[in-house]
């Protein structure tokens, strides 16, 4: 039960001889089936459509906390029944939020996939029979001490959060982190919860996807037999508009004063959505810029100048908003962060201005065809990229295609959307001075 | 409109699944090669083990192994280490190295197309570092910027404590792996070179390879590959008996305002030849193994005090059964997590409770049967990545287990009984025998946690 900051970095997904069917149950509930019958494994991956950009003003978190409730018991199944079961099964379980959607996946031993499917369908159908004010107090408590963890206990913990509150402007969706504030998941009750769970927790609202050592047949009859009565609603409450210019139009710059061990300078540029073959070519731009250990940015800090312990820049990928160029520098030593600036600025100048040459490129596509390889070594990992392309995009297949789509991507247009994007005025800067 | 409901089903019939026993073999060069043919699994993974226990290390150079493990890769005789970084992530590959007190590993993945390519260039580096001056002179450097990134981590800077606070300052383990500010300023490259020349031969190492090799024809890479490596023969690189110090008490490390206190309660165990692991692996699982383990149970589930507590055992030494002057092994027994600061107190007293309650009426067969299963069951998934089934050859290379081990801790698990995991969680975990680091605000947390007894508190400054 984690809240990812989204996507990280690059994730896509190809073909590889996988193949899926697509069903929908007359509830409105969308299957995906992919059979892998090389280990006697089967994943169970549910995408709920809804996410921190569906919360309202005051109420950030929620959909989170929300997501750890869902631990805590339904109609059937006791208190933390779910997790007891799956373990007890020797099942391995999670779930997770991040700013788009909300997904829960169960990799199970194949012979207990039916066990997964009756658990998802009681808390879908069923969860409000057992959420208590116990569950949400206990639970708020922990959500808090997962903030304190991940981001308000370690150094440059909450840069990701600042940044995105300035890449995003005040009362877009996108503005806050699924984690939320500890103002705001302090004021959470439980009608908030159960409101929250009937305008998003419906079939109509979720695609649930099952892979590997399965039989198809009976995947649809079990999902028929568990998911099939659970009624669909209409009560959901779409996310406020999202759009933004393509430009933010002039630098926005943050400077923390904060007891961390370096310097930092980071950023976020404003970058096409996912969906686009732009976004395709700004995720080759970023790899060439930041990815690995022989990027120019690496080159240029860490080996050359030596400016930099480390030094790296990745595209989170976002459907619903422009996506973000995350660039991330520690300095080394004594460096000050305008000398890092400059040739941070004299790197993406270069890039703006000529395309990656022919082994630039190589290395680019190889390192994304390998994340793409990665992704999909496990039956979970496929499960949940099929989800992914079905809610975000309607069609689950594009997961295998998606790889090659980005192989197809020319040096040109890498050099054109780092020319049109990778720009001083379109970027939210956080410096961090000890 | 409610939904109908259905009774929760029962399981169907379970193919079975064992580890792979990899195949072994001998090259001309003396270097052993285990391999491991994994279906469908389309990204290769190579291990290179090394005799190089970090005992072998020079006094006062604490961190060169772990130096010299990365200058490998930047520069050998046919490319810069740029080039060497550009022809590696040209094949998708990556390439780790590390350098920790049983043993050091090179660690290649690679999408198996690419496999006789990444190959070449890992026979490169291990055949023909160049050890250039001025990049070594860069790892030194970059080592040191990063000391103080990673002791900000509060759970890093609780594992170097804990470390110095259970063993003898003689001993290496009592010393972080890759060195200290006092150590990594005096490693150049003559040191570096010394140390390959003395350690990294292929007939002291052995190779791991996994991944889908239908379309590989492995012999003839490796001919061309690591087949070319060559050196002498060398004795069993040395390592030293250690006598750990679990007395129990509580050392603060200060962190003035810090909104939570990291807890590191551990100490010395034995290493997985101990005729007991399987029966540690239960309990320890049964104590903080996940969210309905019995300290999560209650810090977590009944208390709120923390995101989640885990307990584990982690191999520190297990040294080659032959030779002198080579003492027992061990392993590090911990119980991790961190909870908020004012919770500090009640939580650290909740954690001996439980530990109390198990050692007064031990774990139930309940408890027993779902870890059993949960440990079991879940082998298939978690080895389903090449990168898996190689990282765990590997560690049973370096720490001298039989080929076969990990196949066989799985039917050695199913046949642990309730009463067997209990003593061992009991041995492991004493509450009066545990040294307790906290990593937090000492002016909010001292008091409270002096009042609970446990020992002797110490307040050091982060």
């Amino acid at each position: 039960m984690y809240a990812p900051v989204g996507h990280a970095a690059t994730q896509q997904a190809g073909s590889g001889g996988l193949t899926a069917t697509e069903h929908r149950l007359a509830n409105g509930l969308r299957l995906v089936l992919s059979e892998d019958h090389l280990n006697p494994v089967a994943a169970v991956c549910l995408w709920y459509d809804v996410g921190s950009r569906h919360e309202v003003e005051g109420r950030t978190g929620l959909a989170h906390l929300f997501e750890h409730l869902m631990f805590q018991g339904s109609a059937q199944v006791k208190g933390n029944g779910h997790f007891e079961l799956v373990q007890g099964a020797g099942g391995s379980l999670n779930g997770t939020t991040s700013f788009e959607r909300t997904n829960y996946f169960e990799t199970m031993p194949a012979h207990q996939l039916e066990l997964a499917l009756w658990l998802e369908a009681d808390r879908m159908g069923s969860l409000l029979a057992a959420l208590d004010e116990e569950s949400l107090q206990n639970q708020r408590d922990v959500v808090k001490n997962e903030r304190r963890q991940r981001y308000d206990n370690v150094p440059y913990g909450t840069a990701f959060e600042r940044m995105a509150a300035l890449a995003y402007p005040e009362g877009h969706p996108y503005h806050h982190l699924p984690i939320g504030s500890m103002a705001d998941l302090d004021a959470v009750t439980l009608d908030d919860a159960r409101a929250f769970f009937r305008a998003n927790y419906a079939p109509d609202n979720a695609v649930l996807a099952v892979v590997g050592d399965i039989d198809p047949e009976q995947v649809l009859r079990w999902a028929g037999r568990y998911f099939g009565s659970i009624p669909p609603h209409d009560g959901k409450v779409p996310p406020r508009d999202a759009a933004l210019p393509d430009i933010i139009g002039a630098e926005l710059r943050e400077d923390i004063r904060e007891d961390v061990p370096a310097r930092a300078l980071m950023a976020a540029y404003r970058m096409p959505r996912d969906g686009t073959r732009e976004c395709d070519a700004a995720e080759l731009a970023l790899t060439v810029l930041g990815d690995g250990t022989a990027s120019r940015l690496y080159n240029r800090l860490v080996r050359r100048d030596r400016t930099a312990v480390t030094a790296g820049a990745g595209l989170l990928r976002l459907a619903g908003a422009p996506s973000l160029g995350l660039l991330d520098v520690k300095a080394s030593g004594g460096t000050e962060i305008p000398q890092i600036g400059d040739a941070v600025d004299e790197e993406l100048a270069l890039l703006r201005a000529e395309p990656p040459d022919a082994g630039e490129m190589e290395r680019a596509r190889a390192l994304v065809e390998r994340e793409w390889l990665d992704r999909l070594a496990t039956v979970a990992g496929r499960a949940d990229e099929l989800c992914r392309y079905a809610v975000l995009f309607g069609d689950p297949q594009l997961a295998f295609t998606a790889v090659s789509r980005i192989l197809d991507v020319s040096a040109e247009e890498v050099r054109a959307v780092a020319a049109a994007r990778l720009r001083p005025d379109n970027r939210a800067v956080l410096v961090y001075e000890p | 409109m409610t939904m109908d409901f259905h009774p929760q089903p029962a399981p169907g019939q379970a193919r079975p699944w064992t580890f792979p026993v990899p195949g072994r073999g001998v090259l001309a060069n003396g270097l052993a090669v285990l391999r491991c043919h994994r279906p469908g699994q389309q990204v290769a993974a190579v291990s290179i083990c090394l005799d190089l226990p970090l005992d072998a290390e020079p006094d006062g150079l604490d961190g060169i192994a772990a130096i010299m493990m990365s200058a490998l890769s930047e520069g050998t005789s046919k490319h810069t280490a740029e080039e060497f970084a550009a022809e590696l992530e040209r094949c998708g590959a990556t390439l780790d190295a590390s350098a920790d007190y049983p043993g050091a590993q090179v660690s290649l993945e690679v999408p198996v197309s690419h496999l006789p390519r990444a190959l070449g260039l890992l026979a490169e580096a291990l055949r023909a570092p160049a050890f250039p001056g001025s990049e070594i002179e860069r790892l030194v450097r970059n080592r040191l910027d990063k000391i103080p990134l990673e002791m900000a981590n509060p759970g890093r800077r609780a594992a170097r404590q804990l470390a110095r606070e259970l063993f003898p300052a003689s001993a290496r383990l009592s010393r972080p792996r890759k060195g200290t500010e006092d150590t990594v300023p005096r490693i150049d490259a003559a040191g570096v070179r010394a140390l390959y020349q003395a350690r990294v031969r292929p007939a002291t190492a052995t190779a791991v390879i996994a991944g889908d090799l239908t379309d590989v024809d492995l012999d003839a890479v490796l001919a061309d590959t690591l087949g070319g490596w060559d050196g002498d023969a060398a004795g069993p690189a040395p390592t030293a008996p250690v006598t750990p110090d679990d007395t129990g008490r509580v050392i603060i490390v200060d962190r003035p305002g810090a909104v939570q206190t990291q807890l590191l309660i551990g100490r010395a165990g034995p290493d997985r030849r101990d005729p007991a692991w399987p029966a540690l692996v239960l309990g320890t699982y049964c104590l903080g193994g996940t969210l309905t383990s019995r300290l999560d149970r209650v810090l977590r589930e009944e208390k709120g005090y923390t995101y989640g507590v885990r307990a584990s055992q982690q191999v520190l030494l297990s040294p080659a059964p032959d030779g002198a002057a080579r003492g027992p092994g061990m392993s590090l027994l911990a119980i991790s997590g961190s909870v908020d600061t004012a919770s500090t107190g009640p939580a650290l007293d909740d954690v001996r409770t439980v530990l109390r309650t198990l050692a007064a009426e031990g774990l139930t067969e309940a408890e027993r049967d779902t870890a059993v299963q949960n440990l079991v069951g879940v082998a298939p998934l978690r080895y389903e990545r090449a990168a898996s089934v190689a990282g765990t050859l590997a560690d049973q290379v370096e720490q001298h287990l039989p080929d076969d081990y990990q196949a066989r801790l799985y039917a050695r698990l199913a046949q642990t009984s309730t009463a067997e995991a209990t003593a061992a969680v009991i041995a492991a975990f004493p509450a009066g025998r545990l040294v307790t680091i906290l990593v937090g605000d000492a002016s909010q947390i001292r008091a409270p946690v002096t009042a609970l007894g446990i020992g002797e508190v110490e307040v050091v400054t982060a």
